[in-house]
């Protein structure tokens, strides 16, 4: 099934507010932009819902929308969206709950806690997914682009 | 790290006269989701922001509190934003952080009003509570903390716990020193042979007589039998040891999961724990029985002959144990390595049982989608993540022995050459050489099962650390858990403005009511509601996050949970029996009831006449789960096991959406006995089983929509009626 994505009708209102006119011409304010696969596929599969959380347009590939639509989807995505990719691990060690990870990722340096072996769990293509212990997802996209150092702290503990 | 800026001592600098710090708020984002800290700070007149600087001053930032027109928290996802409206300079402010914070965030904002409240109300703001001084204070702290180290070293803990059992320990030890030392004297024996009685008798030729040889061969004869009478001791003594220890470990920790709360159940893997409570604990009985035991018999035969060693010839011990000190660098330089690889080995098999619990119950969904063959690739891949691991600590540690046998070896070498100088220069005799040579021997061959033994010891530290990790989890309701003994209640619940997150998601956003003793509430909503999660809280399987639970006007914290737990019959849509007869199964919770009682709640329940009609009756076994019976009689049975506690409380949780309408009817018809008398709350989606309700109370998004009688409801047209109108069509189609 392919959704006509060629007109979604979108705008920003001066509040910041985003407002989609869907195709009976009922207008929406306020709408929200999310991720369907936020940690397998995050750049395909994006949905618009109303403020309550109804599901109003689900846009397969935003590569073929037009311009200024694809701007706003990606700021308000920006905005929202939080999977922070983990690019190196400098230390982990045992914590009184779980282990404490220090890592580097594409927002900046951090720590958090893994409480669960459960917690770190491998996705369909390869990619890890590490929750911590509030909840926060981290993602390895390719565990063998790590560096060796990286590699092997991972290797330990998964 | 960055100097740090907000340490207590600079928000005081920031503070004006008779200013006083209420709450702390510690984000963890900034405005473009890049990790940075920062620190909101309500005091008794304004809002402090301070945020950590990387280099440069601390960006810092304050508003009165008078002038602040709204400070709101926004939930977005993974994130959350508290948004500032303001009538000073800036106007808006907003500030980032991640989900798990969300909870903090909240009570905040609620410190904040009620502290703006105070300052409208005209109250003077310092008489206002004491300083939240809680939680927050370590939020005050930019620097990494250093993490909570773990609790000691797992193998000493496991020493803690063999406790109870010292003496017997005390005397495997005794056996232990005693067994070796007799073994240790037969070479002394035979090197006195050697130099007294075979090197003269082959120098001077004389004539062997076996009054001569005897009482060498007797002391031989002696000791190995003495050696063999303890070494049997010994065994015994310590593999008894091993077992009352691992037996201590899986009963505790057996105890130890059914205190923990359902929420920690949400988040573990039945095959992890499993495997936790077996196999982890086999892992620590072999390592008792066999390689402890081993390794302090090692240990003392080991500085035994080092001791004999310098006491013959100290020149040629020294230079027999020159390669001891590389073994000890080398073993050293392992240890890490070993301990964190046999940690993953025992990880990666308790995510094969885990794949096994998940697989093995699951197996008539596996056969329904033909999906066999992913199973067993799935199963494949977890294998092979085991057989990984394991292959990775096996390459390590493998290498060990043949290197200690190369170091044997050359040891013996330096022996050999330095034993033959010194024979030839008469200092020392043949016999001596022998025994030399023989302790030596027997020396490398301790250190290499020494070098074994920590081998593992890393590994049983490993299973260790994952048996304590169970242990040390705080039952999630001890620090509140009430103590306060109670009899049967009357039946009154009282919802006081409930809260109730899962992680960052709220569920129940603020309910109030109030059941009277002996009322039945239904309760209706769209799935996801929160109904379930209503009647958890009641049940106490989850603490509220916020307000309070009553019963009998008491808070359900303070009560005692097990004897809550008595006033309350539980049935839920999939009904759980255990292996067992259906007798047992309706006793579970009152094990002692008579078979008189028993039958009376099946005839209750509706369930007498179904049992009547198997071959084994009320001793009928049911299988694992209840496999061997229907849905419906399934959950008769459940029926019949919560009529028989006949609580003061009953909870339904759609305990006839999943099953044909004519077992309905019977089971509803069950239930009509079962809710005479006592405070019901009934969660259904067919509304016709609510006819009997006083009251009925909608639930949407986590907040009470509407309540009122079914009559009431269908005038008021709203979310009841449009629920009633729907299963009229759906009737009627
Ligand atoms: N263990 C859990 N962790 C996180 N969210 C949960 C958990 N259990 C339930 N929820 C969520 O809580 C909401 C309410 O669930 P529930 O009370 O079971 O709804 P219902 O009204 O259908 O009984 C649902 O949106 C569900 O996704
Ligand atoms: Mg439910």
């Amino acid at each position: 099934m392919k959704t006509p994505t060629a007109h979604v009708d979108l705008q920003r209102t001066e509040a910041g507010n985003l407002v989609f006119t869907d195709a009976a011409g009922v207008v929406h304010d306020k709408v929200l932009v999310v991720r369907l696969f936020p940690l397998t596929d995050p750049a395909h599969w994006i949905a618009l819902t109303s403020a309550a959380g109804h599901d109003l347009v689900c846009i397969e590939d935003p590569a073929a929308l037009p311009e200024d639509v694809r701007m706003l989807l990606a700021e308000a995505l920006a905005q929202r969206d939080f999977v922070p990719l983990i690019q190196a691990i400098h230390t982990i060690r045992r914590a009184a709950h779980g282990y404490e990870w220090y890592v580097t990722t594409n927002r900046g340096k951090t720590h958090f806690t893994v409480e669960n072996d459960e917690s770190i769990q491998p996705l369909a293509g390869g990619s890890i997914v590490v929750m911590d212990q509030r909840n926060t997802r981290y993602l390895i996209t390719d565990p063998a682009a790590l560096d060796p150092k990286s590699r092997q702290k991972l290797e330990r503990y998964y | 790290m960055p100097a740090d800026p907000a340490t207590p001592p600079l928000i005081e600098k920031r503070l004006e006269p008779g200013e006083r710090v209420v709450a702390k708020f510690q984000t963890d984002l900034d405005l473009h989701l890049q990790f940075q800290k920062g620190l909101l700070v309500l005091t008794t007149r304004r809002l402090l922001f301070l945020e950590e600087n990387k280099g440069g001053a601390a960006p810092f930032r304050d508003w009165k509190l008078a002038e602040i027109k709204e400070l709101s928290l926004e939930e977005m996802g993974a994130t959350g934003a508290l948004h500032l409206m303001a009538a000073q300079q800036p106007n808006c402010c907003h500030w980032r952080f991640t989900a798990g914070l969300i909870k903090e965030a909240d009570t905040f904002v609620a410190r904040f009003m009620d502290q703006q409240r105070t300052l409208v109300g005209g109250t003077p703001a310092d008489t206002t509570g004491t300083p939240d001084d809680g939680p927050d204070d370590e939020g005050l702290d930019f620097t990494d903390l250093m993490p909570e180290a773990a609790r000691g070293n797992p193998l000493l803990r496991l020493l803690m716990f063999s406790r109870p059992w010292l003496r017997l320990i005390g005397l495997g030890l005794l056996l232990t020193v005693a067994a070796t030392s007799a073994s240790l004297l037969s070479p002394w024996i035979t090197g006195l042979l050697v130099d007294r009685l075979l090197i003269p008798l082959q120098t001077k030729g004389q004539d062997l007589h076996i009054q001569q040889l005897l009482p060498y061969a007797a002391m031989l004869l002696a000791t190995a039998i003495v050696a063999w009478v303890l070494k049997w001791g010994r065994s015994f003594v310590v593999a008894r040891i091993a077992e009352l220890v691992t037996s201590r470990l899986r009963r505790e920790l057996f105890e130890h999961l059914q205190r923990l709360s359902l929420i920690y159940f949400n988040k573990k893997r039945t095959g992890d724990l499993i495997s936790r409570i077996s196999s982890d604990t086999d892992r620590l009985s072999l390592f008792i029985s066999l390689t402890f035991i081993d390794f302090v018999c090692d240990v003392f035969q080991f500085l035994f002959t080092a001791f004999l060693l310098f006491k013959i010839n100290p020149l040629l011990a020294f230079a027999a144990l020159g390669p001891v000190p590389i073994v000890a660098w080398l073993v050293k330089c392992v240890r890490g390595h070993l301990r964190s690889g046999f940690a993953a080995s025992s990880r990666a098999w308790g995510l094969m049982t885990s794949v096994l619990s998940d697989t093995i119950p699951g197996v008539r969904v596996v056969k329904a989608f033909a999906q066999e063959e992913r199973e067993i690739a799935r199963f494949r891949q977890t294998d092979h993540h085991v057989f990984a691991t394991n292959d990775r600590v096996n390459r390590t540690w493998s290498f060990f022995s043949p290197m200690i046998e190369m170091f044997t070896d050359l040891g013996l070498l330096i022996i050999w050459v330095v034993g033959a100088l010194t024979v030839a220069q008469g200092t020392l005799t043949v016999g001596v050489l022998w025994v030399f040579v023989t302790y030596t021997t027997r020396f490398y061959g301790r250190l290499e099962a020494m070098s074994r033994f920590f081998a593992s010891a890393q590994r049983a530290a490993a299973s260790a650390h994952r048996v304590f990790e169970v242990l040390d989890v705080e039952p999630e309701m001890a620090a509140t858990d009430g103590t306060r003994r109670i009899g049967r209640l009357s039946g009154r619940i009282e919802f006081r403005d409930i809260k109730f997150r899962h992680g960052s998601r709220q569920i129940i956003r603020g309910i109030n009511l109030d059941i009277a003793p002996g009322e039945m509430i239904g309760l209706v909503g769209p799935s996801g509601a929160g109904k379930t999660t209503l009647v958890n809280l009641a049940c106490r399987f989850f603490d509220v996050s916020e307000g309070a639970i009553l019963v009998d006007g008491q808070d359900l914290r303070d009560i005692h949970v097990e004897d809550y737990r008595k006033n309350i019959g539980l049935v839920l849509q999939e009904p759980y029996l255990f292996f067992g007869t259906i007798a047992d199964n309706i006793s579970y919770g009152k094990p002692g009831a008579t078979r008189a009682e028993i039958i009376a709640s099946a005839k209750a329940a509706r369930a007498h006449e179904f049992i009547m009609k198997l071959v084994d009756g009320y001793d009928s076994m049911v299988g694992e789960r209840g496999q061997q019976l229907s849905g419906g009689e399934r959950q008769r049975i459940s029926i019949a096991r919560a009529l028989l506690i006949d609580p003061a409380i009953l909870i339904l949780d759609e305990a006839t959406s999943s099953v044909d309408t004519e077992t309905e009817r019977e089971i509803q018809r069950a239930l009509d006995n079962l809710v005479h008398g006592r405070t019901t709350i009934a969660i259904a989606h067919r509304l016709g089983t609510l006819r009997l309700a006083n009251r009925l109370v909608v639930l949407e998004d986590g907040r009470i929509s509407e309540i009122g009688s079914h009559e009431q409801l269908l005038k008021t047209s709203g979310t009841y009626a449009r629920l009633h109108q729907a299963m009229q069509d759906v009737s009627h189609a």
